[in-house]
């Protein structure tokens, strides 16, 4: 399968071609489809959680062990294990991506470019950020936690699927700003 | 039924926030300067290490390492810059990651990557862009500063 070839490294790249848009030199881009796709299944996931939440979500069971047996919990559990998994082990290795690469990746003409893995990679980072807030203040019996979490990363991940959106475009740079974000200059 | 109004409610949120986004970023936003002849210092820009700048137009762009879109955009203004150059080094495209530099970011503001910036040969502010630029506009902008008599 010639799905990852690295692009050849340090070669002139030729203005204004496609072909130039991959990652670093010597770094393997990825499909940028593949983490769009995947954003289209969490985003489904997402709505599901809320559908499945919402009406117990005014009045949480009492106990702690209630709470974490809930449906909706349990999916959302689910969902940010596999942001958890994206952002730490890489989104070349998140199982969307595996599953596109295998499955959806053969039936479909090659892509136009290939990407840098970092962007969506730290999207699963926000996304698992975003989802252990929820999973915290649920467990904590906060009212709405769990739905109003699921709402804000289904429209992160609804606007990443159908409209392109760059979530690390949009937030690194304030993050670099708020000194959250360091980096030796070496390292560039 | 209330929870399928909340979940189409929801859908329809996320996809007015998309069209809005779609719609605004990449805008060429004209800096609010008048209309100033003589470049003093504190007007004009200037990076530390970056590479020199046109003599007559620079398309100062900001990237970060986490950008998807940055690469393309790069590749996208460099090219419009060779092409509208000539070789005469009038007409250049600057990019600076602004990662390890975040006095940078916090110098000019920067809100996303990535941020362009449109400058004039004294390397004053013209005009600033928040994402992806839209290529026919950046070239109708630099085609009226490159030749102001045609406007």
């Amino acid at each position: 399968m010639t799905s990852n070839d690295p692009r050849p490294a340090g070669t002139t790249q030729p203005s204004g071609s496609k072909a130039a848009l991959a990652a670093k030199p010597g770094e393997a881009g990825i499909d940028p489809r593949g983490p769009r796709f995947g954003a289209g299944i969490t985003a489904v996931l997402l709505l599901t959680v809320i559908g499945l939440g919402l009406d117990s979500a005014a009045t949480l069971p009492a106990t702690l062990a209630e709470r974490a047996s809930q449906p909706s919990f349990i999916l959302f559990a689910v969902i940010a294990a596999l942001f958890a998994w994206g952002a730490f082990a890489g989104i070349r290795r998140h199982p969307y991506g595996l599953f596109f690469k295998a499955a959806i990746r053969p039936r479909l003409s090659a892509p136009s470019h290939l990407e840098d893995p970092r962007p969506p990679t730290f999207s699963q980072g926000v996304g698992f950020v975003i989802t252990v807030l929820g999973i915290v203040l649920h467990l904590t019996a906060v009212p709405y936690a769990l739905v109003i979490f699921a709402g804000m990363a289904f429209i992160a991940a609804f606007l990443n699927s159908v409209f392109d959106y760059c979530l690390g475009c949009q937030l690194y740079v304030l993050l670099v700003r708020a000194g959250l974000i360091r980096r030796g200059r070496s390292a560039v | 039924m209330e929870t399928v109004t909340v979940l189409l409610g929801l859908v329809a949120l996320a996809t007015v926030l998309g069209l809005v986004w779609r719609a605004r970023t990449g805008r060429i936003q004209r800096a609010r300067t008048a209309a100033t002849s003589a470049a003093s210092d504190e007007s004009s820009i200037t990076i530390p290490g970056a590479a020199p700048f046109g003599s007559r137009v620079t398309l100062l762009q900001f990237s970060t390492e986490v950008c998807a879109i940055c690469p393309t955009v790069r590749t996208q203004l460099s090219a419009l810059a060779d092409e509208l150059d000539n070789g005469t080094g009038a007409v250049v495209h600057v990019d600076v990651d602004v990662t390890s530099r975040p006095e940078i970011a916090n110098q000019f503001n920067l809100l996303q990557s990535p941020t362009t910036f449109i400058l004039d040969g004294n390397g004053v502010l013209q005009a600033r862009i928040g994402g992806a630029p839209k290529l026919n506009d950046v070239r109708a902008e630099l085609n009226r500063m490159l030749n102001p008599a045609l406007v």
